[in-house]
């Protein structure tokens, strides 16, 4: 192993290695993403903050086209909450917790709880005319420029699951991410990175 | 009716998203969810009240056909188990509330709300579900609500716990996910009265092989032995109220799930010998555990293992007569096992523990503490007049009336079981209530009579008593009970009526 180790070079930006290149070589000059950043794992990326940038409008979109689509094609409500959620964890991980908490609209326990009301509301909803749960009501409009389109209340129920997923995607980034990031920070800024009790100096 | 149908799953759905809405505000979310849980009691007794008569009534959810779509079913059995549910899930509810008021535990009660309406929404569901596949999703429900809920106040003792318990779960689940596949290779539907309709043109080795299968699959969660292992490590060191709840639901969920599988799918006799057999390892080992510890919530754990084997017996005695017994030995064990857990919680605000070795003279400590420990104690051993006596004779005159070698060695197994229980309840009491009390728990108890916390306490206190008293009302209402456990035997016996109401009379 010995002779491995001095076969191949060491790994680029470690800052305590004399002579290789500094931690944050490749973080931008510029600003890409709306916080100061401070990414989740590692030093910070030009690479990362702009596929960022780019990717989250794309994969926002791309997630609401599941989620229309998922009627009688592939998608659906909890593939459609599962990408859009990804755009969130990528923006997490390219610009920490801060940033993940720029970017959402509400807490995620709140965005679970709507999702909850919306789809059993809509579930229920027949429930109060006497028809059976989960019952489906629709409508078909023709609509210039898009021609016929089909509105039906699985959309809403659909919408529901939508931000069920979201939420619960954001509510474990929140607890296994960006809230032992957060204690790990503390503990660092103490000073040691178990806190004082455990390793080093106060 | 598709409503009254629809309700108890849906309503506490609704109400726990209200009450994750509600967090910063305790007092309306406790009221958010003592409503939700109230109109799931209401509902279910309505529901109780319309198939009593042994009516089986179903929707369609979605109004797609029955072999497609989902179907929600409540006969006699799921209706009566539904009921007793959920009138134990809002006793125990209230207790939660009655010590957050008091401030007596550090689970946070603004996450203990939404995820125990979710937990309710997974029984109800699970009691209700007519297909395999939502029968899945309801003990999937139940569960992760389950493991969220092993893990409030987390200490080193909880999370080893609750990974033990999630494992066990979710090996218990794959190898049910497992089965309904294969249950629906072999006959392309997931409804379980089609199933029923169409596996009786299967080969029997092949339904043989199902049975057990998921006979494995409710007996892990059931915690039937050789399957046992994981319980008695993780209920006792939950919180107590969601130790009570576990103990009252979870496994007899699984129980219902197993008695509805073998009686309405697969064939009636061919199982019945393994049933026998693991019933009397069941009640023997559960209760030899029980007779060693010194835990209170561990030995109630034990007996609660031990106790599951009375059911199982009933089903392999496979009678009309026994299976109305299995029912009555239901509602009583769900009352029962609530209550002894909600008092352990109790003794252990009294005492600050619940090692018996350093306890004694709970009776000179609360007099009241020492009436609610004895009489749901002394039902679970069985003495007359209380709920477990009429439990155990409608079993055991089952048992008699079939006869043969081997259920009369498992009747000779309850017998002991049930002497052996008197005798780890003597032991407790022995230890724990009798003789002079110790002098740290006076000193407590004068401390909790001074403290802030005695409203809460009181209303814990009330809670229990009329845990105490549904379970004596069980032992009142024996008559009707039994009529309805007779209905819902009948129901199970002759599967008929429930798939005709499922997949309508022309079918057959």
């Amino acid at each position: 192993m010995a002779d491995l180790e001095s076969a191949y070079p060491v790994p680029a930006g470690r800052a305590d290695r004399p002579g290789g290149p500094p931690e944050d070589w490749e973080a931008p000059r510029e600003r890409w993403l709306s916080t100061a950043v401070r990414p989740a794992f590692g030093p910070r990326s030009v690479l990362l903050e702009v596929a960022t940038r780019l990717l989250t409008p794309a994969i926002l979109t791309f997630s609401v086209f599941l989620l229309v689509s998922g009627h009688d094609r592939p998608g659906g409500g909890f593939a459609g909450g599962l990408v859009a959620s990804m755009a969130y964890v990528l923006r997490y991980i390219a610009g920490g917790r801060h940033e993940l908490a720029a970017g959402i609209p509400m807490q995620p326990n709140r965005l679970l709880a709507l999702g909850l009301l919306l789809a059993g509301g809509t579930a229920s909803a027949p429930l109060l005319f006497g028809r059976p749960v989960l019952e489906v009501v629709s409508y078909t409009a023709v609509l210039p420029l898009f021609g016929k389109v089909k509105f039906a209340s699985y959309l809403l129920f659909e919408s529901g699951v939508f931000l069920i997923v979201v939420g619960l995607v954001l509510s474990v980034v929140a607890a296994l991410g960006a809230r032992m990031e957060a204690e790990e920070y503390e503990a660092r800024e103490r000073g040691g990175a178990w806190g004082p009790e455990e390793g080093g100096a106060a | 009716m598709n409503a009254l149908l629809a309700i108890p799953f849906v309503v506490p759905l609704l109400g726990a998203a209200l009450a994750l809405l509600l967090r910063r505000h305790r007092r309306v979310q406790a009221g958010v969810a003592v409503a939700t849980l109230a109109v799931v009691v209401a509902d279910t007794a309505l529901l109780l009240a319309a198939t009593a008569d042994g009516t089986v009534l179903t929707s369609q959810a979605g109004d797609w056909e029955a072999p497609l779509g989902i179907t929600i079913v409540a006969d006699p059995l799921a209706a009566l188990l539904l009921a007793v549910s959920s009138v134990v899930l809002l006793v125990v509810q209230l207790y939660a509330i009655g010590q957050d008021i008091g401030g007596l535990s550090r689970a946070m009660p603004q996450v203990f709300h939404p995820i125990y309406l979710v937990l309710t929404a997974g029984v109800c569901l699970s009691f209700l579900a007519g297909d395999l596949f939502n029968l899945f999703v309801g003990f999937e429900i139940m569960l992760t609500a389950s493991y969220a809920l092993i893990t409030q106040a987390p200490t080193r003792a909880r999370v080893r716990a609750s990974m033990i318990y999630t494992v066990v779960s979710l090996t218990s689940s794959i190898l049910f996910l497992t089965g309904i596949a294969l249950v629906y290779g072999l006959t392309g539907t997931v409804n379980l009265a089609d199933i029923a309709v169409k596996l009786g043109s299967a080969p029997a080795e092949l339904r043989m092989v199902l049975a057990l299968l998921f006979l494995v699959v409710f007996g892990i969660k059931s915690a039937i032995v050789p399957m046992h292992f994981w319980l008695p490590d993780s209920y006792p060191v939950a919180i107590t109220r969601i130790s009570a709840i576990f103990a009252a639901l979870l496994t007899k969920v699984a129980v219902y799930a197993i008695i509805r599988s073998q009686t309405l799918l697969f064939g009636r006799d061919d199982i019945s010998t393994v049933l026998l057999c693991v019933a009397i390892a069941t009640m023997l080992v559960g209760i030899f555990g029980a007779l060693v510890q010194d835990d209170i919530n561990r030995l109630m754990s034990f007996a609660l293992v031990s106790h599951i084997g009375f059911m199982i017996f009933g089903l392999g005695v496979n009678s009309v007569a026994a299976l109305a017994g299995v029912v009555i030995y239901l509602v009583h064990h769900i009352v029962v096992q609530a209550n002894l857990f909600l008092v352990n919680g109790l003794i252990r605000q009294y005492v600050g523990h619940s090692s018996l070795r350093s306890m004694r003279g709970l009776t000179t400590v609360s007099p009241v503490l020492a009436l609610y420990f004895f009489l749901p104690a002394m039902s679970l051993a069985g003495i007359p007049p209380l709920s477990g006596f009429v439990a155990k004779v409608a079993l055991f005159q089952a048992g008699v009336g079939t006869g043969g070698w081997l259920v009369y060695t498992a009747l000779a197994a309850g017998v002991v079981t049930s002497l052996l229980t008197l005798m780890a309840i003597f032991r407790v009491w022995a230890r724990g209530f009798w003789g002079t009390p110790m002098p740290d728990m006076v000193e407590a108890r004068e401390r909790l009579k001074r403290g802030s916390h005695l409203g809460g306490l009181k209303f814990m206190a009330v809670m229990t008593g009329v845990m105490v008293v549904f379970g004596v009302a069980i032992a009142v209402c024996a008559g009707p009970l039994s009529e309805v456990a007779f209905t819902a035997a009948h129901g199970l016996m002759n599967g008929s009526a429930y798939i005709e109401a499922v997949l309508g009379s022309d079918t057959r």
